[in-house]
């Protein structure tokens, strides 16, 4: 045969497999391969990374002194919480908060009784690495669940969604994994924003008394005038508090004679958004599941305050990692900025509230 | 017939040409995607006497407020004022 021969051979066999594959549907079947070795060598990415945290969280655990830390990471790693029936909506806030509070003591007291003997900076450490370890084993295994049901029952449809939505779920598992280094070293992340501007109002203030509520920091201070309040989450451990519950019952203490309430807190950003932008307007700047956000706002609406919010927009990056040094500049700009709009919002001997919303990890 | 026409040293060609632009492609790709940034951690201290400010490496266990060390021009008690990461490769 001559060359022009054997071209013909090859497009007619060609051509002839192409129409074979059509018709018996064996060129989705390939697709299909090809997607879920994709999804398969995106899921080891991710086992690769809770490997790697597992084995940093039980190293941390040994060094605390626990003999067997795989026992307890199973056991806080895989510890869920069932939402409250919201059919009949009756009191579900008080549910839903009972259910959180319920679920912070438990963790709190299976964390104790393996570490008797560590202090509450410690034990708060352990408690966020051990939920972010949670997190990524509650990702991967959806994942993985998701693979698994469309490889058995042909669904090539599920198997295209979850190519498509693959990158998005990997980069916020490699955020997940960036975030455990600040919560085993007490570094401040993005989210210690609320707290670290309600800090440097607490430095830059007269303390006149302080005390301590349910991890919640309040202090009354003097400040430019002005009777302050400051609330914060106790720290320098990974705490959040109970801000919305010590806020309301501030006002109640206070029969209602306040004059404003600010709440800071960080917010994540738009993409077109720079980082370490300030947002002023109106509300709750808290982002709980309901019962302190509500808490606040049933406070402020009952005797009729007015109710700001101060906000820091930073990506989910920059909310759960390391607080980056656009972000603490951001913060530097903050206290300014609230400063300002208490001096022009207040006249003098008024008194205001301050709440700083976030984690308060390494802040004081 | 075009399949007459094309030649085997034709097909070698399209093939070697289709393995060539596979190649730029996953090339620039690869290249599109940004290089991941290194951060270190830091921490401004500020002596509570003479205001004098020292950048240092982080330190685990370090928070704000924290008092450590002295400061090397009075020897006051110095405060950590704030702790953040910065890129490595940034001069700061």
């Amino acid at each position: 045969m001559n060359s022009s021969d054997w071209s013909s051979l090859f497009f007619q066999i060609f051509w002839i497999i192409f129409f074979i594959m059509i018709l018996t549907g064996a060129n989705q079947r390939i697709q299909m391969k090809l997607w879920s070795l994709d999804v398969r060598n995106k899921l080891r990415v991710m086992r690769r990374y809770i490997d790697e945290d597992n084995k940093r969280i039980e190293n941390y655990l040994r060094n605390l002194g626990v003999e067997n830390p795989q026992f307890l990471i199973r056991r806080l790693a895989n510890y869920f919480i069932i939402e409250p029936v919201s059919i009949e909506p009756t009191d579900i806030i008080k549910r839903l908060d009972h259910l959180i509070r319920n679920e912070e003591t438990s963790v709190r007291k299976i964390v104790s009784q393996y570490l008797p003997n560590i202090g509450e900076y410690e034990r708060s450490l352990v408690e966020t690495s051990l939920v972010i370890l949670g997190v990524l084993e509650q990702v991967y295994k959806i994942v993985q669940h998701y693979l698994i049901v469309s490889e058995k029952e042909n669904n090539w449809i599920l198997l295209m969604q979850l190519v498509l939505v693959m990158p998005q779920i990997l980069k916020y598992v490699e955020i997940y994994h960036n975030a455990l280094d600040p919560f085993l070293t007490g570094k401040p992340i993005g989210d210690t924003i609320g707290p670290y501007i309600a800090f440097k109002f607490i430095e830059n203030s007269d303390v006149v008394s302080q005390k301590v509520i349910e991890d919640t920091c309040v202090l009354e201070t003097r400040f430019e005038n002005r009777r302050l309040f400051i609330i914060k989450a106790k720290g320098p451990g990974s705490n959040v508090g109970k801000p919305g519950k010590v806020l309301a019952d501030l006002i109640e203490n206070l029969k209602g004679n306040v004059d404003l309430v600010i709440t800071v807190d960080a917010a994540l950003k738009l993409e077109s958004e720079r980082v370490g932008e300030i947002a002023e307007g109106i509300g709750a700047a808290i982002g709980d599941p309901g019962p302190e956000k509500i808490a606040i706002e049933r406070a402020t609406s009952k005797y009729n305050i007015p109710l700001k919010a101060i906000v820091v927009k930073i990506g989910l990056e920059d909310a759960i990692t390391t607080m980056k040094k656009e972000v603490y500049e951001a913060c530097e700009r903050a206290y300014e900025y609230i400063r300002r709009v208490i001096l022009e919002t207040t006249p003098p001997n008024s008194t205001v509230i301050l709440a700083g919303i976030g984690n308060t990890i390494g802040v004081s | 017939m075009i399949f007459q026409l094309i030649n085997f040293e034709t097909i070698i060609l399209i093939i070697v040409l289709t393995i060539l632009l596979l190649l730029l492609t996953t090339y620039s790709e690869l290249k599109r995607k940004p290089r991941k940034p290194e951060y270190e951690t830091k921490e401004i201290l500020e002596c509570t006497k003479c205001r004098h400010r020292v950048l240092e490496d982080f330190e685990p266990g370090d928070f704000i407020s924290m008092y450590k060390n002295k400061c090397p021009k009075c020897g006051g008690l110095m405060k950590v004022k704030a702790i953040y990461c910065i890129e490595k490769t940034l001069k700061y």
